[in-house]
């Protein structure tokens, strides 16, 4: 239960980090509100233009949710540090999402926990580098 | 040994005499863009964050109130809805330049070409360089036909023959608030846009700067003219991005319900 709390915690703490996205129209997702998931990965779909992961969550009850939960693009995800093989099916997770607005399980990544507690974002810009530390031509 | 060498180097002397070649001023040889520092992987500088980038070489930013004619002020009102975009449909050629540092550009020289890749963009821009002009029946296309050429260390780019169909020029059309920039008025651009640019580098070769003059006298009253950044990095490599793979968020792009 402390572990748990720690990796929500965690999760919290990347949930600030900003989001940079491209693509599309994220209007359908409600910006402003965060849910955190624990589940099983179902399916990773290392897909353009955007990857997602297929979740299936477990309620107190013990009813089983299949949630969608859409990433960023393979090429930002490669250069934040995911792979294809950093989620296979059956792993336990933690995410954060920003939900859909009409209410069905379908979450913008905000950050993830994997197993193995490394905390992943949902992929973003290469890292930047101040003026002056690349030489010039 | 050594006598053949010299006999070899004797005959090619004597050959070379025997066909003068015309004197050739060193400093009038066209270099290349690999010479002048243009190629290369550069990522545009500004984030969804912080737009403008850091002083003191920053993006300039979409005006507030941009001088639309009656067409254009419709045609921005018309963008603003997200059903209005074709999906994956290409950037054109001024948004290629402009936005933020998510996707790198990479700048390749090819015979009489420099051809600039976009990671985001499976269309590449192509500018040619061996002194043609437009053709007179151009035909229309998402990037234009752009020609170009040198003036000291800039280079200049000519486009027209646009299509007019592509996204708005400050970004995807979405009402998706990720940025600032967002919520300014969509840019649209028609088939009349004429887009002029000087690039040169700056920051002591380390950034690229693009002025881009905007000419679409169906969309706006007067000119409109952006300058945009680019940071030389040679640490990252160009990857992949195809919009139509999985497009499991069409949904979202064409405002219908999700899935």
């Amino acid at each position: 239960m402390r572990a748990f709390a720690v990796i929500v915690i965690a999760m919290l703490a990347a949930a600030a980090q900003s989001l940079a996205y491209a693509h599309h129209s994220f209007a359908a997702f409600d910006r402003n509100k965060k849910v955190v998931l624990v589940g099983v990965v179902k399916d990773f779909q290392w897909t353009n233009p955007h990857a997602w992961i297929q979740l299936e969550v477990q309620d107190a009850k013990g009813d089983k949710t299949e949630w969608g939960v859409e990433c960023g693009s393979p090429n930002m995800m490669a250069r934040t540090g995911w792979k294809k093989e950093l989620l296979k099916p059956g792993d336990q997770v933690a995410v954060t999402v920003n939900p859909l607005l009409d209410g069905k399980p379908n979450g913008s990544l905000v950050s993830i926990t994997l197993a193995n507690g490394a905390v992943l974002g949902p992929g973003d810009a290469p890292p930047p580098k101040p003026l002056g530390s690349s030489s010039a031509r | 040994m050594r006598g053949a060498l010299f006999v070899l180097s004797l005959a090619a002397m004597l050959a070379g005499c025997g066909a003068p070649q015309p004197a050739q001023d060193e400093a009038a040889k066209p270099r290349n863009a690999g010479d002048r520092g243009f190629a290369g992987v550069f990522v545009p500088i500004g984030s969804f964050e912080d737009p403008a980038g850091p002083p003191p070489f920053q993006n300039t930013r979409w005006p507030a109130k941009p001088p639309f004619t009656e067409w254009g002020a419709a045609e921005s009102q018309r963008l603003k809805d997200p059903t209005s975009l074709k999906v994956c449909s290409p950037n054109g050629p001024v948004f290629f330049m402009s936005e933020v540092g998510i996707f790198p550009l990479e700048f390749l020289e090819a015979p009489d070409q420099i051809v600039i890749l976009r990671e985001a963009s499976g269309m590449p821009r192509r500018i040619y360089m061996d002194g043609r002009g437009h053709p007179d029946d151009v035909e229309p296309s998402w990037m234009g036909h752009s020609i170009g050429h040198w003036e000291g260390e800039s280079l200049f780019v000519d486009t027209i023959g646009l299509n007019g169909l592509a996204r708005a020029m400050n970004g995807v059309g979405s009402n998706a608030r990720v940025s600032e920039d967002d919520a300014k008025p969509r840019m649209p651009s028609s088939e009349q846009l004429h887009l002029v640019e000087r690039m040169k580098l700056v920051a002591n070769g380390e950034l690229l700067e693009d002025e881009l003059t905007i000419n679409d006298p169906k969309a706006y009253t007067e000119p409109l003219i952006l300058k945009h950044y680019f940071q030389r990095r040679p640490d990252i490599d160009m990857l992949e991005y195809y919009c139509n793979e999985n497009p499991r968020d069409d949904s979202v792009v064409a405002g219908s319900k999700s899935k």
